[in-house]
């Protein structure tokens, strides 16, 4: 037997501490914090974060990561480039986890993200469990894909051998940056209550 | 109704379904049985092992800045790589922005929340209650999702691969100071669940409030 929701009762869930409190309240009377029965205008922040994260992906991949000045020729690399540069010195499992990182996870984000956005504005929510499990997915592998930027601000420090070799942290590692940290803000801002909403409403 | 309020009711996050988690005891966890999302976990040393795990990951973390981390070595001339030299590297070669995000994710933050996590179990396991504890540990659950000690680490085992056909790399103390941290701000931050620390900090305002 399935119980009642929080908001069947009129009551909002503090998402900083837990506490129940009435949702006429406008903050929350354990620890302060801004008190919502559901995020506001989750949707559509979510999206518009989207969007963002898509616009600096572009950038992120056609800029050069970081720049390799050795003997004074200077040879731009890009997230790709790197990838396929692994690959050809024979590391594959680096590749691997260079491709997953700055490739297969900031995509899979954006499409979980987009797929669950849809999925709730469309009300096609046959499976909310499945959805709920993506969503968290998503929120979970979010910070990985930096991984690629410390890679670049590590060699930077680390390889500066003036006329010898020197590193240096190209545009695009900004631009990544961005996209992970805004995919973060668009994660956190989506409310997953929502997926849940329509089925409780038919039960009701 | 609202009474309900203070039951011990908690709404699951993830899909808001009630459940009563009053009665549980130590070393129980609960997961939501509509969405599988995690509730809460009950330890009664978690405060304890908060506390140990934060002083000693601020120790590594001294550790982590004050020493080499990586060396460098290629005909002849080498150089070598400490924590805030990183900073400071990508600062100089005009990424003031990456230089702060970098600065933030693997060094301010995790320290702010380590800081933070020791003066806040230390009051907590001697039962003080300050009102100042209410907005720092509001600051500590924002703060806490910005950390990336972990993510860093493995950025740095991929740098050691990447370039270690290039030239020799000697792996200093401060690596395995970081490494150290990094394991420490996990098993710290695992300790600290939202609901019983929050339950934990009202009763404690309770007390002070009545006597």
């Amino acid at each position: 037997m399935q119980g009642d929701t929080a908001a069947s009762r009129h009551l909002a869930s503090c998402h900083l501490c837990f506490k129940l409190a009435d949702a006429s309240l406008h903050h929350c009377p354990r620890c302060g914090e801004a008190l919502h029965l559901r995020k506001t205008n989750s949707l559509q922040r979510t999206l518009a974060l989207l969007v963002t994260a898509c616009v600096l992906y572009i950038p992120a991949n056609i800029l050069p990561i970081m720049v390799t000045d050795q003997f004074g020729n200077a040879t731009d690399s890009t997230i790709i480039g790197g990838v396929v540069l692994l690959i050809d010195m024979g590391s594959v499992p680096i590749a691997a986890i260079i491709f997953i990182a700055s490739v297969m996870v900031p995509l899979g984000k954006l499409i979980a993200l987009f797929f669950v956005c849809w999925s709730v504005s469309a009300g096609r929510l046959k499976d909310p469990r499945q959805r709920t499990v993506m969503y968290r997915a998503a929120e979970l592998i979010g910070k990985w894909s930096m991984v690629d930027v410390f890679v670049v601000s590590i060699l930077v420090a680390l390889v500066h051998l003036t006329g010898l070799l020197v590193i240096l942290p190209g545009a695009a590692a900004v631009a990544f940056a961005g996209v992970v940290i805004v995919t973060i803000i668009a994660a956190e801002s989506f409310d997953p209550r929502l997926i849940w909403d329509q089925q409780d409403k038919v039960n009701e | 109704m609202p009474a309900s309020a203070d039951s011990g009711l908690i709404a699951c996050p993830s899909c808001d379904l009630l459940y009563d988690v009053s009665g549980m005891r130590h070393g129980e966890k609960a997961s939501c049985s509509r969405c599988g999302d995690f509730l809460t976990r009950v330890r009664n040393d978690s405060f304890l092992k908060l506390q140990s795990f934060a002083i000693s990951g601020l120790i590594f973390l001294a550790i982590g800045c004050a020493f080499p981390f990586l060396s460098f070595k290629s005909s002849g001339l080498e150089s070598i790589m400490t924590l805030p030299q990183t900073v400071q590297q990508l600062y100089d070669q005009g990424r003031p922005d990456l230089a702060f995000l970098v600065a933030g994710f693997i060094i301010i933050v995790p320290a702010v929340v380590l800081l933070l996590l020791l003066v806040l179990s230390t009051c907590i396991l001697k039962q003080r209650f300050y009102d100042w504890m209410i907005p720092l540990t509001r600051l500590v659950f924002h703060m806490q999702a910005w950390a990336m000690v972990e993510v860093f680490f493995i950025g740095v085992l991929v740098s050691l691969v990447k370039i270690g056909h290039m030239a020799t790399v000697v792996i200093g103390i401060s690596f395995w100071g970081y490494g150290a941290f990094a394991l420490c701000f996990i098993a710290s931050v695992a300790n600290l669940d939202r609901l019983q620390y929050w339950n934990e900090l009202e009763r404690l305002a309770g007390l002070k409030h009545a006597g």
